[in-house]
């Protein structure tokens, strides 16, 4: 019997070519989407999710509040896991490591020469309670032994490999490696990399008691301050099952009031929280490690509601098309029933003609989906490969998928096409048949779903784009074009050494201008203080975001003054220039006003400093963030001032003059940094970097919109193939009695045209809202304008009736003899 | 073997019933062969799908082989006519995308037929009908005559008591109609297959062993040849 099915399927769909193309098409597209889309999902729900009692892992992380600002920290004070282990009950294990970046590593090698690794990324200190938590399978040396005494290091099987790439993992054991030029460490023992996702990437374990016998290390762990606090400092704890979350907060937080009890003047607030190991991956509060990347939830779940609607466009195609191509079978169903053919008989066959054509498009979809992974490579991560016969898991999947995707797609039609009466069908009545109402409601109805899914991708892509382009195109208050900034290495870099690279960087033809501070006006992080001014009667306390620069600094970024003077080399910290907002909060009616006028820093020595000059407002970051009081001032003395600004003098026609500075920059750097590597970044890229994830999101968008929008239009085609045959006798008497094509072509597109416009007036309000709610991450935002919404119907229309007019066309011009003929 | 007793079908057109069979009584025995006649409309067609159970009346009584089909239900209908009735259609239905073979074949995947059985009896009605070699070729291969056998075959391999034609040689010309009418007439006779079919014209009518007039709805003459 299947046999037999599956040999008239195949017939079938070789004889009706152009529908079975076009639902094959409909389908792979949308389980192309579905696979790719499973992959990026599965990669980043999948993390950590294999480690021995999970559940009861959590990370202790630290809270803060100052004066109301909360701000989190993904690490813990130096001592508190020291404090742990000695006074908590209900922690079954505790296990805290320290995380190092770019550390050097040297394999020395007998030779004057030996190999180098700069800038080492998973570098860790930790103990063997790090290997007792999360276990790792053992290939050399052991748990016992491995991290109990300073100057030793376990390495990954595959750090290992690098380090020694012709040794066994049991000669490597007893070699040394030589982090920072002066960490000689012993490689005690290796362990399996772990094959699962994880945000684990540690390679280069060294002993926890090496920080005691190392100075800086010991300084920058610092095990005795309560106060400070690292996100290197990272501490993983076991919690027993019978206590729960709240208890083991509850005294973790008395520990800290113990070993650091409140001042009476201090009106910040620290906690610690448990973080529980699920969440590691998805926290932007916290992030995973210093190194490492985290996914966001809500971009996951969108992604997950675009697939299920791609998928479901897909679908959609099929019942369309199939009931539409129904009168078409229905003889052989007459047959069929005659022959004695039971109902279930014929759904049975309908339905695994259906999946026949789905496992036709998941064949498509395989091959289809790895390039489209490579589409999206630049930000879907290159651990997501498309391997199929090394992911179960994936398998599993597609096999789900085409079983779901059949028996959705086929179900409606199966019971459609059996439903016909052998009679009505024999006599050729099957047309009028009572099913034709119902049908053609249900039909239409879901025409109006793919339409309403079509246009708001549309209406979502249009959006995003125009909030992008508003973004980059807006007035931020300054110049971003032909600037670039370098920053100078944070160790073994000397005062002297700036001052002569800053001396060569001016001496470059092509440089107009050099500023020495840290931040570019507008950048990810932030550097502020509480301040007060006093204006004779109240105080006024705020917030005060900090940039640091030279007298050079508002020239090169071309940031307007609006009153007082520029700095200029003889100022220090103590004079400050503050945009207009803060003057506004201050109460200053004009920006003159605010010129001589004392801040209180909140300094130590208690001096006050002065306000010489405001300058106009600028975003401070992306466009996310609203403009808050901020001033540019001298570094302090205290601080690295290691950032160059450099102005580029504008590029001639024939070009080339950038990328000779940049050369020069670079042999320059070498001259004075030797051992590490030219960096530079230009600003207006910098600030691109913003807007990276709407720039994905647009992307993506753009193709679901596409993909939708060609489905939908083949659904349409359907409907029209559908109608014209159905109204095949009416357009033949109506021509017969005189009408014109283009009569009839409107008598034919108008009610098929209606669906698209009704669709349009479901999915305004929808899109409204939806954007809205997407635009509120947006502190200053381009309005939802009407045009959105027009150009999108108007386009679908268009799109609409280019495709309804190579059905209706023919059906108009077709002879009108022939389709009275029949009768 | 099937009796028809007091059998009316009508339609509700407003307030009025629009009779298409009118009180019609009829007894068909076993290895009778009736050729039912009437013009256009006279309701023919719609008397044999009532009798091959395709259609249900409106009104009356309906036996086949001892049992009282007007009070089955749609699913034991359906398999006392796969049991017992053969078709044969004017515009002979053999379903497009199967072969010759696979056309013949069908009714017994229906049926529940083991596949070397299926072999044994397509190959004996083959051979019987001298179409062996054709049973590769799809119907749009074959010309109009040859399509009838294969729709006769098909409605005789599961060797059922009585065949329905409705008007098989109408779309054939004389010759074509000629054969086939020859072939009733021998299944009839040496097989003993009971066969009830519609015709429009005289002389098919006469290979039957009793002609049936239909006027109206209603059974004007019944004459034994």
């Amino acid at each position: 019997m299947i046999k037999n099915y599956l040999k008239l399927s195949i017939r079938n769909i070789w004889k009706h070519k152009v529908f079975s193309i076009i639902n094959i098409v409909g389908l792979s597209i949308g389980i192309s989407a579905a696979l790719v889309i499973y992959l990026i999902v599965h990669h980043d729900f999948t993390f950590d999710q294999f480690h021995k009692d999970g559940d009861r892992i959590y990370r202790v992380v630290s809270n803060y509040s100052f004066s109301g600002d909360p701000s989190y920290n993904s690490g813990v004070c130096g001592p508190l896991p020291a404090a742990v282990k000695n006074e908590m009950t209900g922690i079954e294990s505790a296990a805290p490591f320290y995380t190092l970046n770019d550390f050097n590593a040297i394999i020395p090698n007998g030779s004057k020469t030996p190999t180098k690794f700069k800038k080492q990324q998973d570098v860790v200190l930790a103990d063997a309670s790090y290997f007792k938590l999360f276990e790792y399978q053992w290939l050399a040396g052991s748990i016992k032994s491995a991290l109990n005494a300073p100057y030793q290091v376990v390495l990954t099987s595959d750090k290992a490999k690098v380090y020694f790439p012709l040794l066994t993992f049991e000669q490597i054991i007893g070699k040394q490696v030589v982090y920072e030029d002066t960490i000689k460490a012993t490689v005690s023992g290796i362990v399996q990399k772990p094959i699962e996702n994880t945000d684990f990437q540690f390679s280069d374990f060294i002993s926890y008691s090496t920080a005691n016998s190392v100075k800086d290390l010991k300084e920058q762990i610092s095990l005795d301050e309560w106060r400070s606090t690292s996100s290197s400092s990272q501490l993983f704890v076991k919690i027993s099952a019978k206590l729960s979350v709240a208890n083991i907060e509850q005294q973790l937080n008395a520990l800290l009031k113990k070993h650091n009890p409140k001042k009476a003047d201090d009106n910040s607030k620290s906690s610690f929280q448990l973080q529980a190991l699920s969440d590691l991956h998805f926290n932007e509060k916290y992030g995973s490690f210093d190194s490492g990347t985290i996914a966001n939830k809500s971009t996951l779940y969108g992604l997950l509601t675009v697939a299920t609607f791609i998928l479901v466009l897909g679908c959609i195609n099929f019942i369309n098309l199939t009931t539409a191509q129904a009168s078409q079978r229905a003889k052989e169903i007459g047959v069929r029933k005659t022959m004695g053919s039971t109902r279930m008989q014929l759904i049975s066959q309908f339905l695994s003609e259906t999946f026949l054509i789905t496992s036709l498009a998941v064949i498509v979809a395989i091959v289809v989906s790895p390039f489209i992974l490579k589409l999206f490579a630049d930000f879907v991560s290159k651990d997501i490969k498309f391997d199929l016969f090394g992911q179960p898991s994936l398998m599993v999947f597609i096999l789900l998928l085409t079983i779901i995707v059949s028996f959705v797609s086929g179900f409606y039609p199966a019971l459609v096409l059996s439903s016909f009466k052998p009679i009505s069908v024999l006599k050729n009545q099957i047309t009028s048949g009572s099913n034709k109402t119902r049908n053609a409601w249900l039909r239409k109805s879901l025409t109006v779903t793919q339409f309403v899914i079509a246009q708001f991708f549309i209406m979502a892509t249009l959006l995003i784009s125009k909030q992008i382009y508003y973004a980059l195109h807006k007035d931020l208050g300054f110049k971003k074009d032909g600037i670039l900034s370098i920053t100078t290495p944070f160790k073994n870099n000397t005062a002297g050494k700036k001052q002569v690279f800053l001396n060569q960087l001016r001496a470059i033809p092509q440089i107009e201008l050099v500023s020495v501070g840290g931040e570019p006006p507008s950048s990810s992080g932030t550097h502020s203080r509480s301040v007060s001014y006093t204006d004779g009667k109240k105080e006024i306390k705020t917030d005060l975001e900090l940039k640091m620069g030279d007298e050079n600094y508002l020239n090169i970024y071309k940031i307007k003054l609006l009153a007082g003077r520029n700095l200029n080399p003889s100022d220090t910290a103590m004079q400050l220039i503050i945009n207009q907002n803060y003057a506004k909060v201050l109460g200053f009616k004009t920006p003159q006003d605010a010129i001589g006028k004392y801040i209180n820093m909140g300094k130590v020595d208690k001096v006050n400093s002065e306000i010489i000059g405001v300058a106009h407002d600028f975003y401070p970051k992306s466009l996310r963030s609203p403009i808050k009081p901020l001033a540019i001032t001298y570094h302090e003395k205290a601080f690295n001032n290691n950032t160059f600004h450099i102005a580029l003098k504008p590029e001639t026609a024939g070009g080339g003059e950038w990328k000779a500075a940049i050369a020069s920059m670079q042999s320059l750097w070498k001259g004075i940094y030797p051992n590490d590597d030219f960096e530079y970044q230009f600003f207006d890229e910098r600030i691109a970097k913003f807007y990276e994830e709407e720039q994905h999101i647009s992307k993506l968008l753009t193709w679901a919109t596409g993909l939708s929008i060609l489905i939908s239009c083949l659904g349409l085609l359907g409907l029209a193939i559908y109608t014209t045959n159905l109204r095949t006798k009416e357009i033949g008497v109506r021509k017969v009695l005189g009408a014109s094509v283009s009569q009839i072509v409107r008598l034919l597109s108008t009610e098929l045209l209606m669906l698209v416009i009704l669709a349009l007036v479901i999915v305004t309000p929808i899109a409204w809202y939806a954007m809205n709610k997407w635009m509120q991450n947006f502190a200053d935002k381009t309005p939802i304008s009407w045009w959105i919404f027009a150009l999108s119907g108007v386009g679908m229309l268009i799109a609409a009736f280019v495709t309804l007019s190579s059905q209706t066309v023919k059906a108009a011009i077709s002879n009108p003899v022939k389709s009275l003929r029949s009768e | 073997m099937l009796s028809l007793q007091h059998v009316s079908k009508y339609y509700q057109v407003g307030g009025n019933k629009n009779f298409v069979l009118n009180d019609i009584s009829l007894d068909v025995d076993e290895g009778e062969f009736i050729s039912i006649m009437g013009p256009s409309g006279s309701g023919k067609s719609t008397l044999l799908n009532v009798i091959g159970m395709l259609d249900a009346p409106s009104e009356g009584y309906h036996y086949f082989v001892g049992q009282a089909v007007h009070q089955l239900k749609e699913k034991q209908r359906s398999a006392l006519y796969k049991q017992y009735i053969g078709f044969v259609f004017q515009a002979y239905h053999l379903i497009d995308e199967l072969t010759v073979y696979e056309n013949i074949e069908t009714p017994l995947i229906y049926q529940d037929f083991k596949g070397s059985e299926r072999k044994a009896m397509v190959a004996d009605i083959l051979d019987k009908f001298q179409i062996v070699g054709k049973k590769d070729l799809f119907p749009s291969q074959l010309s109009g005559g040859q399509q009838q056998l294969v729709g006769i075959a098909r409605a005789l391999i599961a060797k059922p008591k009585l065949i329905l034609a409705d008007e098989p040689t109408g779309n054939l010309n004389s010759k074509q109609g000629d054969e086939i009418m020859q072939l009733f007439r021998k299944l009839n006779k040496e097989d003993g297959v009971t066969i009830i079919q519609v015709t429009h014209s005289e002389k098919n009518a006469e290979y039957g062993s009793r002609i049936i007039n239909l006027l109206d709805g209603k059974i004007e003459s019944s004459k034994n040849i």
